[in-house]
């Protein structure tokens, strides 16, 4: 093989190590962060200039124009409380109780961060809508299909789905100790 | 084999650079494709104000669904922008500014705002701008500021819109 051949082989082959590396490593969405809190996780940086460029390229890859974590945390759940990978072929448990936050949110998405489909039109539960008990907490029904009776966040049945939990303008308990932070918990009940 | 050292060394090297090009180059990539997107609708230097996500409408990643959105997709080149926000009352909503890294230059939201009226001027370094404004200095050219105010039901969004709409962008 002449030489140029080899470099022109190996140059391609670079690139597409380097890049395709990029591209993996930069796919995390919002679940990639040095914050842990089970089954959640997180990051302080997103959105300041401080941030590392990997990131950086991460929340622009999967949470475009995300606040700053003064503004707004964004915790991440890509597997139950138990650390089983989210999919519509199971029906969830999602409890919580209050958070030290001025308001909150749980929002579904598919692997990739977008809104998907549903005869409900629900996509999300929020601290303003969510029914709470005598004890000041709540449950809601992670599923594809309508549950008899309490809330409900709908998923589509057989794929995989993320929860994206967004807390805003968090208090300085939450932020001084967020690995301790009272969180929702996913827990899983059954599977078709 | 011996052959192939120098171009296994170059494989490494265009690896090591072509990654790490890829990974800063991706975040003003994609604010790039956002700032086209956005001004698409209204063009730039204008305030437009979106419908609320589903599926059917996702400007961008991750939106959330208990969210209105207002964006506006800037070019400082000719100018220095205004922006003016006029927050709805005992409800969250805040302006945060993003420049073309997807990086935060400003944000304040309704109670450090203490829920009334305000303006904010962006602009380039250099660019004159009105006398006691308060002013948030870049040196990114390009960029989006966005509004966000809660709601606590979709069914709200028609009765906000009148008040949301006075909130606006536009050049000096």
């Amino acid at each position: 093989m002449k030489p140029w051949l080899r470099y022109a082989i190996a140059i391609i082959l670079g690139l597409t190590l380097g890049i395709g590396g990029a591209w993996l490593l930069t796919s995390r969405g919002l679940s990639g962060g040095q914050i842990v809190n089970v089954p959640w996780q997180t990051s302080l940086g997103y959105g300041v200039k401080a941030t590392d460029p990997l990131t950086r390229a991460a929340v622009a890859r999967g949470g475009l124009l995300a606040l700053p974590a003064t503004e707004t945390v964004y915790w991440q759940a890509t597997t139950d409380s138990a650390g089983r990978g989210l999919t519509g072929k199971c029906r969830y448990r999602l409890t919580g109780g209050a958070i030290d936050a001025r308001w909150w949110s749980v929002t579904v998405y598919d692997t990739k961060g977008f809104l998907m489909p549903n005869a409900a039109r629900i996509w999300s539960v929020n601290g303003a809508n969510v029914p709470l008990d005598a004890n000041a907490r709540w449950a809601v029904s992670l599923s594809s299909q309508r549950p008899e009776q309490g809330g409900w966040l709908p998923t589509t049945a057989g794929k995989p789905f993320h929860l994206t939990l967004r807390v805003y303008n968090p208090g300085k308990a939450f932020m001084d100790a967020p690995t301790r932070a009272a969180l929702p918990r996913i827990e899983r009940e059954d599977c078709a | 084999m011996s052959g192939w050292r120098g171009p296994l060394l170059v494989m490494l090297l265009t690896a090591a650079i072509g990654g790490a090009g890829a990974v800063i180059a991706t975040p003003r990539v994609i604010m790039g494709v956002a700032i086209d997107r956005l001004s698409s609708v209204n063009g730039l230097n204008r305030m437009s104000h979106g419908d609320l996500a589903t599926p059917e409408n996702q400007p961008v990643v991750r939106p959330s669904p208990d969210l209105a959105y207002s964006a506006c997709s800037y070019d400082l080149s000719k100018g220095p922008l205004r922006i003016t926000v006029m927050p709805v009352p005992g409800r969250y909503s805040s302006l945060s500014i993003f420049d073309g890294r997807t990086d935060v230059i400003f944000v304040r939201n309704d109670v450090q705002a203490r829920a009334q009226p305000y303006r904010v001027i962006v602009a380039l370094p250099g660019q004159t701008v009105p006398p006691g404004s308060d002013v948030v200095r870049t040196e990114e050219y390009k960029g989006i500021a966005l509004i966000r105010l809660l709601l606590t039901a979709p069914s709200e969004l028609p009765k906000l819109e009148a008040q949301r709409k006075k909130s606006t962008c536009t050049m000096i």
